[in-house]
């Protein structure tokens, strides 16, 4: 008996192994494309402590479905592939190798966390998998340059750069203190402030970490008072952004508080600070005036009306998949890997999406490198206080 | 001179919410020689019952934190019956194990039922504003924090020493066979334990929800400092519990206000370490061999 279910098992395996690669690769086809379908995909954290920010790979479906709606990419639909990874680069890289070694998907788009895609951005490389706007601001997505890979999310150290400059130069403030994320998110900011600083001849007034897991930050807040600090500019979660707020205000101390584009939906920011983070200035990389906005939030309500949370996150879905989409039309019917990719490296100065100023080269795949600022206002409402500001450091 | 009584006073008020954590921890610990580990979402669970009646329902401040109270008793007591005493020959690690799995379950009922954002969580008293005293500010949410504890504890010492269900917890506590034999249904007092540790930790819930901001993970932190803070003063001593938060509220901050911020949440295991070494059944509790 035994031993017949062991040859069972040996029987599926090898029919599994032998019968996927025919599915898929038969003969000169392209991964993940068909006559009438192009295969793509994308991780996000659906469930787990990140969960919030599940909702850009759910945005991305919709996205998807009204393209679809209209007719697809030169005829070809595109189909789907939604997939949680908890947050958890484990299981990320057991998502992306069943999106190449069993769906076979043309290219994975998107995808919340820079753990989680650095641990399988090597494995997609070596797979020449195209991977279309990882959705953080790291640099490890283009630099080293990476051939397969097209970043669409400014560079954190490029933004906090851009807003310390803002801080100086528009604001004339000269005490400036940083509040960060003490992991790789955190420092690139900081890294991106203490360059400009540098530049100026200039110095942070104080660096003050925080772990993710933290919640007391009475002595945070007090390192920051401390400093004497009359901006503070924050690399934190959401969460450590409300929390610092609050106790700041307890201790009575109140700088202009300048924040990350990951803290960039005021409604939400106003809303758990219970009105504090009124006057937080804040970068944005979503042009919220694209007349694309309103078709995609009609398109929500169509495709995917149980959707609770609307806000700069769901449209940072829509904003992640756009360039990819446009290289696929770009590169017409006879779509292959590489096709694609010198398609993507015809983008330049695109404006027709929710960004701004999509470029890529053959040597340079950082498409975007400006954001701009709003200030939140009574009852969590957008003002737009800067047009976009360009990063012109090296 | 100001920053260290700032540094006081942040350290008391987080302090208490650990001490009320650990109580919550060693109420149960005491009992059955179990850690429980879901203490702390059902802390979150219940703070989110308070939230839930106050956002949606409309229910006033104060009647809401009564009916949560009620139903934290309710959740320790079902989830005794439901997970813990249908174990077939429970052993300590089997119940932790337990225990576990009743943490991950909670956990993922809210996030599916509440989301994984944050939740302002609304008090009727002033977060920002209240006492000062020499240029340090003492908030009306910090006087509450240390007022809501001192009572709990208060109130727990009472339960212990006058009342009779009180005496029949410390009796199975102490000898469980002898209790029975005393007549005392021990396994409807275990069943009441997790009960009233459950409500000692749905206040320790309310008053962190305001600081912390109300998410599912929000208990994460403070329940493994509160189990350090138990295990500094002594896992079976609940005065010790309470002494242990207070302190490690206080050493975190000194920490992290005059030697590092970087490592002032790793310090509070440093502690465990240190106690585990030196003292190894906590400050407040004397030393005994178990023998066979």
């Amino acid at each position: 008996m035994k031993r017949g279910i062991f040859s069972a098992v040996i029987m599926i395996c090898t029919l599994m192994t032998l019968g996927v690669p025919n599915a898929v690769m038969s003969a000169d086809a392209v991964r993940g494309v068909t006559d009438s379908e192009i295969l793509i995909g994308q991780w996000g954290p659906q469930t787990g402590p990140a969960a919030l920010w599940g909702t850009v790979g759910r945005a991305t479906g919709v996205y998807f479905d009204l393209l679809n709606s209209e007719g697809g990419i030169h005829g070809r639909k595109i189909k789907y592939f939604n997939r949680d990874d908890a947050y958890q680069p484990m299981k990320t890289k057991a998502i992306v190798k069943e999106f190449v070694e069993n769906i076979g998907v043309f290219g994975v788009v998107g995808g919340v966390g820079t753990s989680t895609g650095m641990a399988v951005r090597d494995y997609l490389a070596e797979h020449k998998v195209p991977w279309v706007s990882p959705a953080t601001g790291s640099s490890h997505w283009s630099q080293p340059f990476q051939k397969y890979i097209f970043a669409t999310f400014p560079q954190y150290h490029q933004e906090a750069y851009v807003l310390t400059e803002y801080a100086v130069e528009k604001l004339g403030k000269k005490k400036i203190a940083f509040f960060y994320q003490n992991d790789d998110y955190g420092k690139e900011g900081l890294t991106g402030a203490k360059q400009y600083l540098e530049s100026k001849g200039m110095t942070l007034a104080a660096e003050v970490p925080v772990e993710v897991t933290d919640t007391d930050l009475k002595t945070h807040a007090l390192k920051l008072k401390e400093s004497g600090a009359e901006v503070v500019i924050m690399w934190v979660l959401p969460k450590h952004g409300a929390i610092i707020l609050g106790v700041s205000k307890a201790i009575g101390f109140s700088p202009q508080w300048i924040s990350c584009s990951t803290l960039s939906d005021p409604d939400l920011m106003f809303n758990v600070t219970k009105g504090l983070w009124k006057g937080v200035m804040y970068a944005n990389f979503v042009n919220m005036e694209s007349p694309n906005i309103k078709k995609y939030l009609e398109a929500q309500k169509k495709f995917a009306p149980n959707e609770k949370y609307t806000g700069l996150f769901f449209l940072a879905g829509f904003y992640f998949a756009e360039p990819m989409v446009e290289g696929l039309r770009r590169a017409g019917k006879d779509l292959t890997v590489d096709s694609f990719v010198k398609a993507m490296e015809t983008i330049e100065g695109w404006n027709d999406w929710l960004g701004y100023n999509c470029t890529f080269t053959a040597t340079d795949h950082q498409g975007v490198k400006s954001v701009y600022m709003e200030q939140c206002g009574d009852d969590g409402a957008r003002i737009k206080i800067t047009d976009w500001l360009v990063y012109k450091g090296k | 001179m100001v920053f260290f009584f700032d540094l006081v006073i942040g350290g008391l008020a987080i302090g208490a919410c650990y001490a009320l954590v650990a109580l919550a921890m060693v109420i149960i610990y005491k009992t059955s020689e179990v850690p429980n580990f879901a203490q702390g979402e059902m802390a979150m669970i219940s703070a989110f019952v308070a939230y839930a009646l106050i956002e949606s329902y409309g229910v006033g401040f104060w009647t809401a934190a009564g009916l949560t109270l009620l139903f934290a008793l309710c959740l320790g007591v079902v989830l005794e019956l439901a997970f813990l005493r249908p174990a077939k020959n429970p052993n300590i690690l089997g119940l932790i194990v337990i225990t576990l799995g009743a943490e991950m379950i909670l956990y993922g009922l809210a996030g599916w039922k509440w989301g994984a954002n944050q939740h302002p969580f609304p008090v009727p008293f002033s977060e920002y504003g209240g006492v000062t005293y020499a240029d340090v500010i003492i908030t009306e949410i910090n006087i509450w924090t240390f007022v809501t504890s001192l009572v709990m504890m208060l109130l727990l010492f009472l339960f212990f020493r006058y009342t009779k269900l009180g005496t029949a917890m410390k009796a199975v506590q102490q000898n469980v066979f002898a209790a029975k034999a005393m007549g005392i249904p021990t396994r409807r007092i275990l069943t009441f334990t997790w009960g009233l540790s459950s409500v000692t930790g749905a206040v320790a819930g309310m008053l962190i929800a305001p600081i912390a901001t109300l998410d599912p993970n929000m208990m994460l932190d403070p329940l493994l400092k509160g189990f350090a803070g138990a295990v500094l003063g002594g896992m079976t001593s609940l005065p010790g519990a309470a002494l242990g938060g207070y302190m490690l509220g206080l050493i975190e901050n000194f920490f992290g206000g005059y030697v590092s911020l970087e490592f002032k949440s790793v310090v509070a295991f440093a502690v465990i370490v240190l106690v585990l070494c030196v003292k190894p059944s906590g400050l407040l509790v004397r030393h005994f061999e178990r023998k066979v």
